[in-house]
C-alpha cells in the first residue's frame, strides 16, 4: 500500500451523481433556459444598439414605460390589499363553497385575457349604469389608467390569492399557538408572526402579481388601448408598453418594435436582479431567519 | 404564587373525548403527564392553555374561575411541541416578544438579563434555524419566561435533545420552580428526568386519567403495562401471553398473580451459587455488564425474564445456554389492569 490508493472505493463514492445524470441534468435545464433565452436574443440581434439608446431618449416610449410601471404598481398594491386578505381566509376557514370561491380565483388566469377586457368593456358600456357611476365617482375606467389597473389587478391578483393562501397554510399552527400564550391577542398574532412567517411567500406571489400585470396586452387593447389623463395620470395621451410595442408592429416598424422591446426588457430584468440580489444579501425581511443553505 | 386548580375538566377535539381530569398545582410543584402516543397529553395542555374550549369543569387559578378566558389571559407559559420559536425572529427578538407586547419600557435590558441566565448572550443574533437543539430549549424557556407566567406548561421538553442537553435542561426546570416557584406541568416519555422532576404524576389512557399521584404510587401500582415499563419494569407480561401457557408452573403463578391486563415483576437478583434454594431457574439468553452488575435475560416456560447480577462481578459471565436461578418475592410482583391491588 504504497500509492496510498484505496483497493476498495470509498463509501461516499457510491452517492455522488453519476456523470450521465449531470448531463441530463444540464441537457434538460440548457434546454429550457435556451427556449427563454433565443426570443431574447433576436430582439437584441434585430434592433441595433444605437436604436435601443435612441428608444431610451424618446419621450414617447418613456411616458408609456412610465404609466405601465405606475399602473402596475397600483395593481400589486391593490392586489396586497384585497388578495392577501382572501389568500389568508381560504388557508385558515373551512367554510360553504369553498371550492367555488377557489375556482373564482382561478379564473382571470385561465381564460384568454382579451376576454377579461371584454367583460370589463361590456360593463362600462357608455350608457350602462356602471359608466355612469364610475365616471360620478372619478373613476372613469374606459381608455384610462384606471381601467389599465383595472385589467392588471384581475388578470394578477390570483397569483398573489394562491401564494398567499400556500405562504399561510405553511405557518405552524404552534407557533400560532405560543404567539397567543405569551400575550398576543389574535390581530397582534396575525401582524407579529403570522404575516412575517408568510412574508417569503407572499412576496414571491406578489413579484408574479407585478410581472403578470406588466406583461398584460389583451385585456388592455379592449378597454384601455389609449390612455387619456384622468385620474392619477395627467400626462399626454399615451398607452402601456405593451400596446406601445403592439402598434409599432402593427406599423411595420419592426427596427423600432424591437428596440423598445429590448430596452423594456432590459429594466425588467435589472428589476429582477436587483430584487434577488437584494435576498441574497438578506437585508430584506422576508428573508430572515431562513434555514442555513 | 399561585394555586391552580383543575376540577373535572372535560375537553372535546373531533372526536376525541379527554377527562374528567382532576389535578390540584401548588407553586413550586411539578407534574409530568404520562401515557402512550394518542393518550390526550398534548390535548390536556392544550386545554389548559386555553386553546379548547372545556366542556364540563372549571380551571382555577387562585380561586378564580379562569375557564372561559382567551390563551393570551392566562399568564401561563405554554411551550408546544416543537417548541413554536419564532423563526423570522432572532434569539433577541424571541425573547423579547412577550415584553414587546406589554410594552414594557426595560424590555432590552430584561432580555439581556435572560439571556445572560440561559447562556445565550453570544447566540442572540441568530435564528432558530441555526440553533441546536438544547439552545432552542434554551430560548423557548427564556422567552417563556419573559412573559412572567404563573405556569409552565411543556409538551415534550426533552424531545430530539442528546442526554448532556437532558440533564442541563433538567436541572433548568428544577432550578426554575425552586427559586421561582412556578408550578410547571410537563409531558413527557423520559422516565428518568420524570422523576428528577415531578412530584406528581397523571397518566392518561384514551382521553381518561388511569392513575394519579407521587413516584411511589407509580412503582407500586402500576397501574398498565405502559406505565410498568415507563417506571422501569423490565419484566412486564402481557396476560393473553400467560394464558397461553398456563399449564406450565412458573407461567400459571405468574398468572394467578395477574390483573386483567398481565403483571410486572421487579428485575430479580439472581443466585449464582449452586445449592442455595431458589424457586425459579432460567436458561441465559444473553448477559450484558451494567455499573450496578450483570442484567441477565433468561427463559423461564418461553418467557423472557430480566434478572440481574449484583456486582462484584462474577468470575465469568454467564454464558448462553447456562442455568440461573433467581428467587422472586410476593412485593416484586404487581398485577397490571382491572383487579390490580390498590388501583383506583
Amino acid at each position: 500500500m504504497s500509492a496510498g490508493v484505496p483497493a476498495v472505493a470509498p463509501p461516499h463514492r457510491r452517492w455522488r451523481t453519476g456523470p450521465f445524470w449531470v448531463a441530463l441534468q444540464i441537457a434538460l435545464s440548457g434546454s429550457l433556459l435556451l427556449l427563454f433565452l433565443l426570443p431574447i436574443f433576436a430582439l437584441f440581434t434585430y434592433a441595433p444598439v444605437s436604436r435601443i439608446v435612441a428608444a431610451a431618449g424618446n419621450v414617447q416610449v418613456r411616458e408609456a414605460i412610465g404609466v405601465t410601471l405606475y399602473a402596475s404598481g397600483i395593481a400589486v398594491l391593490a392586489s396586497a390589499l384585497l388578495a392577501i386578505p382572501l389568500g389568508y381566509l381560504l388557508a385558515r376557514k373551512r367554510f360553504f363553497g369553498r371550492a367555488v370561491v377557489e375556482s373564482v380565483v382561478g379564473l382571470p388566469v385561465v381564460v384568454p385575457h382579451l376576454m377579461v377586457g371584454l367583460g370589463l368593456f361590456l360593463l362600462v358600456l357608455p350608457g350602462s349604469p356602471l359608466y355612469a357611476i364610475t365616471n360620478a365617482i372619478g373613476f372613469p375606467v374606459y381608455d384610462t389608467i384606471w381601467g389599465v389597473v383595472l385589467v392588471m389587478a384581475i388578470v394578477s391578483a390570483p397569483y398573489t390569492v394562491l401564494a398567499s393562501q400556500l405562504s399561510f397554510e405553511a405557518v405552524d399552527g404552534r407557533v400560532l399557538e405560543s404567539a397567543r400564550s405569551l400575550g398576543a391577542g389574535p390581530g397582534t398574532t396575525f401582524l407579529t408572526v403570522t404575516l412575517p412567517v408568510a412574508l417569503r411567500g407572499i412576496v414571491a406571489g406578489l413579484l408574479l402579481t407585478w410581472a403578470r400585470a406588466v406583461s398584460e396586452i389583451g385585456g388592455i387593447l379592449i378597454l384601455a388601448y389609449a390612455i387619456y389623463p384622468g385620474g392619477p395620470y395627467n400626462g399626454p395621451v399615451t398607452s402601456t408598453i405593451s400596446v406601445y410595442i403592439y402598434n409599432l408592429f402593427q406599423q411595420g416598424d419592426l427596427a423600432d418594435a424591437a428596440a423598445v422591446s429590448s430596452l423594456f426588457l432590459l429594466i425588467a430584468f435589472a428589476l429582477f436582479l436587483a430584487v434577488r440580489l437584494a435576498e441574497r444579501t438578506g437585508w430584506v425581511p422576508w428573508r430572515r431567519g431562513d434555514l442555513a443553505p | 404564587m399561585s394555586e391552580w386548580v383543575v376540577d373535572a375538566v372535560e375537553a372535546d377535539l373531533d372526536a376525541f373525548h379527554l377527562g374528567p381530569v382532576d389535578l390540584t398545582l401548588q407553586s413550586g410543584r411539578a407534574v409530568a403527564v404520562l401515557g402512550s402516543s394518542g393518550a390526550g397529553k398534548t390535548t390536556f395542555l392544550r386545554t389548559l392553555a386555553g386553546f379548547l374550549p372545556l366542556r364540563r369543569g372549571r380551571l382555577l387559578r387562585d380561586g378564580v374561575d379562569i375557564s372561559d378566558w382567551l390563551p393570551e389571559e392566562r399568564s401561563l407559559g405554554y411551550v408546544p411541541q416543537g417548541l413554536g420559536l419564532f423563526p423570522q425572529r432572532t434569539v433577541f427578538g424571541n425573547v423579547r416578544y412577550p415584553m414587546e407586547l406589554r410594552g414594557r419600557l426595560d424590555a432590552n435590558v430584561r432580555t439581556e438579563a435572560l439571556l445572560e441566565r440561559f447562556h445565550l448572550t453570544a447566540l442572540k443574533h441568530r435564528h432558530p434555524a441555526r440553533l441546536s437543539g438544547g439552545e432552542q430549549q434554551r430560548v423557548a424557556l427564556a422567552r417563556a419566561l419573559a412573559a412572567e407566567p404563573e405556569l409552565i406548561v411543556w409538551d415534550e421538553p426533552w424531545q430530539a435533545l442528546d442526554v448532556e442537553a437532558r440533564r442541563e435542561l433538567g436541572f433548568v426546570l428544577s432550578d426554575l420552580r425552586e427559586a421561582e416557584g412556578i408550578p410547571v406541568v410537563v409531558v413527557t416519555h423520559d422516565p428518568g428526568l420524570a422523576f428528577s422532576l415531578a412530584d406528581s404524576f397523571i397518566v392518561l389512557d384514551h382521553g381518561r386519567v388511569q392513575l394519579s399521584g407521587g413516584p411511589l404510587d407509580l412503582l407500586d401500582r402500576p397501574s398498565n403495562a405502559f406505565v410498568a415499563r415507563f417506571v422501569g419494569y423490565e419484566n412486564v407480561f402481557d396476560r393473553a401471553a400467560l394464558e397461553a401457557g398456563r399449564e406450565r408452573p412458573f407461567t400459571s403463578w405468574l398468572l394467578a398473580a395477574s390483573g386483567s391486563e398481565g403483571v410486572a415483576l421487579g428485575t430479580p437478583v439472581a443466585l449464582p451459587t449452586i445449592g442455595v434454594p431458589s424457586t425459579w431457574e432460567g436458561v441465559v439468553r444473553s448477559a450484558r455488564p451494567n455499573p450496578e452488575g450483570v442484567r441477565v435475560e433468561v427463559t423461564v416456560d418461553d418467557l423472557l425474564v430480566a434478572v440481574r447480577l449484583p456486582r462484584p462481578w462474577p468470575v465469568k459471565l454467564p454464558a448462553v445456554g447456562d442455568r440461573l436461578r433467581f428467587n422472586l418475592d410476593a412485593e416484586m410482583v404487581h398485577p397490571l389492569g382491572t383487579g390490580a391491588r390498590g388501583a383506583r
